[in-house]
């Protein structure tokens, strides 16, 4: 492992960016949570924490990378196995595991290792065709830790560790009559799915994402009230500290899950363009990286990487305006809590590692 | 492995991963804008109807306060309950109709000027709530009346809340403390958002120390109100954790007793299991019923010192001079310093004088012991004896012996506040006196006179490890509570352990049984029942020195508070104490004649009704 002297600064945008939205992330969780400075503090020692991992992760050549990739998988599928039997519980779910006095969410970190995974297993034929048994071999490292996931229960991680898998092997060039057949599978399944996996209050989640209205006190309350921190926030935004919604205490997991409806009732419509546009030139770091990679591997991963990036904001914000059910994924670099930083950054020391080969 | 260092050069498969990536930024751009067009729609379309929604649709925060646990003696009887509290609370974000609403509940119930005034100073402090109580502990007639009108005014609002209840009044209040306002010396130290909008807070005793486990942890409501401040409905409830229950080691039956028998006194009982440390009883006059007290604040400094201070807990804060009740433990050092032979026989004349020195350490006996030897002397509570021993043994010796029976320190019951009282040494008297030990000061000290200092529960916890032989309970008033023995206190057990013999403990317990037992003894008239073997020891204090000249003191003519104090020290049965007690009466006369008497009235009923069964 070689110290590289261009280690961080092959690409000094996307690391002063990073930087940016990092920043503005610690300003807005010291109004979500209701100017508790211990929290905040808290959440920036993570930070440097995870800026030290990004670091090191970059100085590691991606070759490397790759070839510990199988045992990163093993370990996480490990760290699901104690976390269903000796994870603490929250909230009625069974998702942390104590590690290193840590308390980890393994399902987390799990949205950068399955596809991490997955580029190194394709890699492994990257020159034979993505035949069926390349597809079911993928499907069995995608399912494996979905099934633990499922099991704490976290429906809407699962859903997402899920999507990010399928990311993976479509970029990875699954055929399009796969494609077709899975489709095909899935509308079978998903009735069934509806049925039997879904517990009810995951099946209330979604049908109050038809109609808030129809359960105004439960699930739909979450929704309509972050509805109107955002509507509220107006073109200007209510101003920093001023939310009345997100002060008054109404907005459920104001830290995590609900950190944009903070943002957009205090900066409002303008304050959301700029994070946007902060998060898009991150983006367009990611595609340029990711022309650049010159192994299949890591194209593959910069590619997962760039889209699973997108993704999770989109969700995330979906959430906060009404469009998608509460699944609680975070906000990356924004969200409080300390397992979605972790795996934020680890990727982005990936990005720089591949953007170092590139 | 080669294979990934392969250029990535197969035309096709990069020609087809372009493609997919395409695709997907494709999908993602096309759901981001759908999203910026909804945040657009959200947020500067619909604004003005977000807007009206998030100032109209107000969410308000209630906390709900967790039912305070209930405390018990140890046979489950409550000592402290909860009852409603009625309180009128005003909506003063209704700042208009404030003065309207006031006059009604005025015109209605009558309102005191000072609740007005409470009122509007409460409101300038605490402007950032909603609402603000006006008038606390409504009977049921004016919470009648009140709702009657309410409809008429918005913002008023009657309220129900948890208000503790001590049935056993004054009895109790020493023992269980009481709870009150939280005030700004409990706002430094309490978890704010736990006592969010709650009233009160355990101020002493049990329920101070125990305040974490009574008080449970508070609900909450989310409410949704309208822009009149009336709720509309309840969005979201987290149910209070009650407080957990705590049953005490005091019986009630006990404490009764032992306070109907003090009832007349000023001072302090205190009976406890030696095998245990249990507090069975524990009395301390006069008392206060906490249940007037709660509501009605302040005392007026002047109105405690008529009632002779009756907030002021004795029994483990009033410091005494333990008198002759430390003669025992004088004796048992001497013999464990083989000063003396305990059956030799030593004159002691009326007073004794040290050499070189005029001064005259007279014998409470004006015609002094003759011979006596150590049984005759702590059976007649001979001064001259001890006066012999405390100069012999000197005082580092002395004071580190009544260390080892826990004097100058907190005995470690679960109460706040207790006392540490002064164990006489001369370091402490450099200290705080800033003079140096004198030889004088050392032979008052073998009377328990001087410097020396301790409250009835260390007198009553010396005398558990007296009766004990060595073996050390720490005084507990939960009886789930283990205390756990410091290193302090296995190494002072070591200390009985290796220095003094079974023989030695019953020298001393033998005389003490003789005090109560002999004819001679100076408690043997104090109880005529004496088939409970109880072994014990008087002491009368002198709050006022004799002066050196006069040897008569006219007993009748000394106003009451120059008054000796009365103590005695007792355990019962003999063999095997089941209870040790300490009594300290103030300004009355001798230890014989009052402490004594009652303290084994209380050792009789206790073991006569089979007490300790239970």
């Amino acid at each position: 492992m070689t110290l590289n002297k261009n280690t961080i600064i092959n690409d000094s945008l996307l690391f002063s960016i990073i930087i940016i939205i990092s920043i503005l992330g610690l300003t807005i969780l010291y109004s979500a949570t209701n100017e508790n400075i211990d929290v905040v503090i808290r959440q920036g020692t993570r930070l440097i924490f995870c800026f030290f991992l990004m670091i090191l992760v970059s100085s590691i050549d991606i070759n490397r990378i790759r070839f510990i990739s199988p045992y990163i998988y093993a370990f996480s599928i490990f760290l699901l196995v104690v976390t269903l039997f000796w994870g603490h519980d929250s909230k009625g779910a069974t998702r942390w595991v104590m590690i290193f006095g840590f308390s980890l969410q393994v399902s987390e970190i799990l949205k950068i290792i399955l596809p991490m995974t997955l580029a190194w297993f394709l890699s492994l034929s990257e020159d034979k065709d993505f035949d069926i048994k390349k597809l079911i071999a993928s499907f069995i490292i995608i399912f494996l830790p979905i099934a633990f996931v499922i099991k704490q229960p976290d429906l809407g991680t699962s859903l997402i560790i899920l999507l990010c898998g399928i990311i993976s092997i479509f970029l990875a060039g699954i055929k399009r009559s796969h494609i077709a057949y899975l489709f095909g599978l899935f509308l079978v399944i998903a009735p069934l799915m509806w049925k039997f996996l879904l517990l009810p209050y995951q099946k209330k989640r979604i049908l109050t994402l038809i109609d808030p209205s129809s359960d105004p006190l439960g699930s739909g309350y979450h929704i309509i009230q972050s509805k109107i921190a955002v509507g509220s926030g107006g073109f200007f935004g209510k101003g920093f500290l001023n939310g009345t919604q997100s002060q008054l205490e109404f907005l459920p997991e104001r830290g995590t899950d609900f950190i944009f409806a903070v943002f957009a009732e205090e900066f409002g419509f303008i304050g959301v363009m700029i994070l946007f546009l902060l998060y898009l030139l991150i983006i367009i770091r990611f595609i340029h990286i990711t022309q650049k990679a010159k192994s299949y591997f890591s194209k593959i991963l910069a590619g997962s990487i760039t889209c699973i990036f997108v993704l999770l904001i989109i969700t995330n914000v979906s959430m906060a305006v009404g469009l998608l059910p509460v699944v609680g994924v975070t906000l990356p670099l924004l969200s409080l809590g300390g397992s979605s930083l972790l795996s934020i950054f680890f990727a982005f020391g990936i990005m720089f590692s591949i953007n170092r080969r590139a | 492995m080669r294979k990934s260092f392969l250029e990535f050069s197969r035309i096709n498969t990069e020609k087809l991963f372009q493609n997919r990536f395409n695709i997907l930024i494709i999908l993602l751009i096309i759901l981001s804008s759908l999203l910026i067009a909804r945040l657009y729609f959200l947020q500067v379309v619909s604004f003005n109807h977000f807007d009206t929604l998030s100032k109209t649709n107000r969410i308000k925060f209630i906390s709900t306060p967790p039912r305070r646990g209930i405390i018990y003696d140890r046979n489950n009887t409550v000592l402290a309950d909860n009852a409603s509290l009625y309180s009128i609370e005003i909506n003063i974000e209704k700042k208009r109709n404030l003065q309207k609403i006031i006059d009604a509940i005025k015109k209605e119930i009558g309102l005191s000027k000072e609740e007005i005034e409470n009122f509007y100073e409460k409101k300038y402090k605490y402007s950032h709530y909603n609402s603000i109580v006006l008038k606390s502990n409504l009977n049921e007639e004016e919470v009648a009346k009140i709702l009657s009108i309410r409809y008429k005014y918005d913002g008023l609002d009657v309220t129900a809340s948890l208000l503790r209840k001590y049935p056993y009044k004054e009895i109790t209040h020493h023992v269980l403390g009481h709870v009150g306002y939280i005030d700004k010396k409990d706002l430094a130290s309490l978890d704010k958002k736990k006592y969010r909008n709650m009233q009160y807070i355990g101020k002493t005793g049990v329920e101070k120390f125990y305040e974490n486990e009574l008080y449970g942890n508070p609900g909450y409501k989310h409410v949704e109100i309208n822009a009149r401040g009336r709720q509309l409905r309840d969005l979201d409830i987290g149910y209070a954790e009650p407080g957990e229950d705590i049953h005490l080691t005091i019986d009630i039956e006990l404490q009764k007793f032992m306070f109907d028998a003090l009832s007349k006194y000023s001072g302090s009982s205190i009976a406890l299991n030696p095998n245990t440390g249990e507090i069975l009883g524990m009395v301390s006059l006069p008392s206060i019923d906490p249940n007037d007290r709660l509501w009605k604040y302040g005392f007026e400094q002047e109105e405690l010192k008529k009632l002779k201070s009756p907030l002021f807990n004795r029994s483990i804060n009033g410091l005494y001079s333990p008198g002759s009740t430390i003669k025992p433990l004088v004796a048992l050092s001497s013999i464990q310093n083989k000063i003396i032979n305990p059956e030799e026989e030593i004159f002691a004349g009326p007073y004794f004088q040290l050499p070189n020195s005029p001064r005259r350490f007279r014998d409470w006996k004006p015609e002094g012991h003759g011979m006596v030897d150590l049984n005759r002397a702590i059976v007649q509570s001979c001064d001259v004896y001890f006066y012999k021993l405390a100069d012999s043994l000197g005082i580092d010796k002395l004071s580190n012996f009544f260390e080892q029976f826990s004097f100058g320190k907190k005995t470690g019951i679960d109460m706040p506040y207790e006392s540490k009282g002064v164990l006489p040494s001369n370091e402490w008297k450099q200290k705080n006196i800033g003079y140096k030990w004198t030889d004088g000061d050392t032979i008052i000290t073998g009377i328990g006179q001087g410097f020396f200092l301790a409250t009835p529960l260390q007198l009553a916890y010396a005398t558990s490890i007296l009766a004990n032989k060595g073996v050390i309970s720490i005084p507990k008033l939960n009886k789930k509570l283990v205390p756990k023995k410091s290193k302090d206190i296995l190494n002072r057990e070591e200390f009985f352990k290796k220095n003094i013999t079974n023989m030695d403990w019953d020298i001393i317990t033998n005389a003490m049984f003789d005090v109560v037992n002999k004819e001679n003894g100076t408690a043997y008239w104090s109880i005529r029942d004496k088939k409970n073997n109880i072994a014990g020891k008087t002491g009368t204090v002198q709050v006022y020195s004799l002066s050196q000249e006069t040897d008569e003191r006219d007993e009748e003519n000394i106003p009451e508070h120059l008054k000796d104090h009365s103590l005695y020290v007792a355990f019962a049965p003999k063999e095997d104490p089941k209870i040790v007690i300490a009594t300290v009466i103030e300004n009355v006369g001798s230890g014989s004649k009052f402490a004594a008497p009652i303290s084994n009235k209380i050792i009789n009923f206790y073991l006569d009704n089979k007490l300790e069964k239970y």
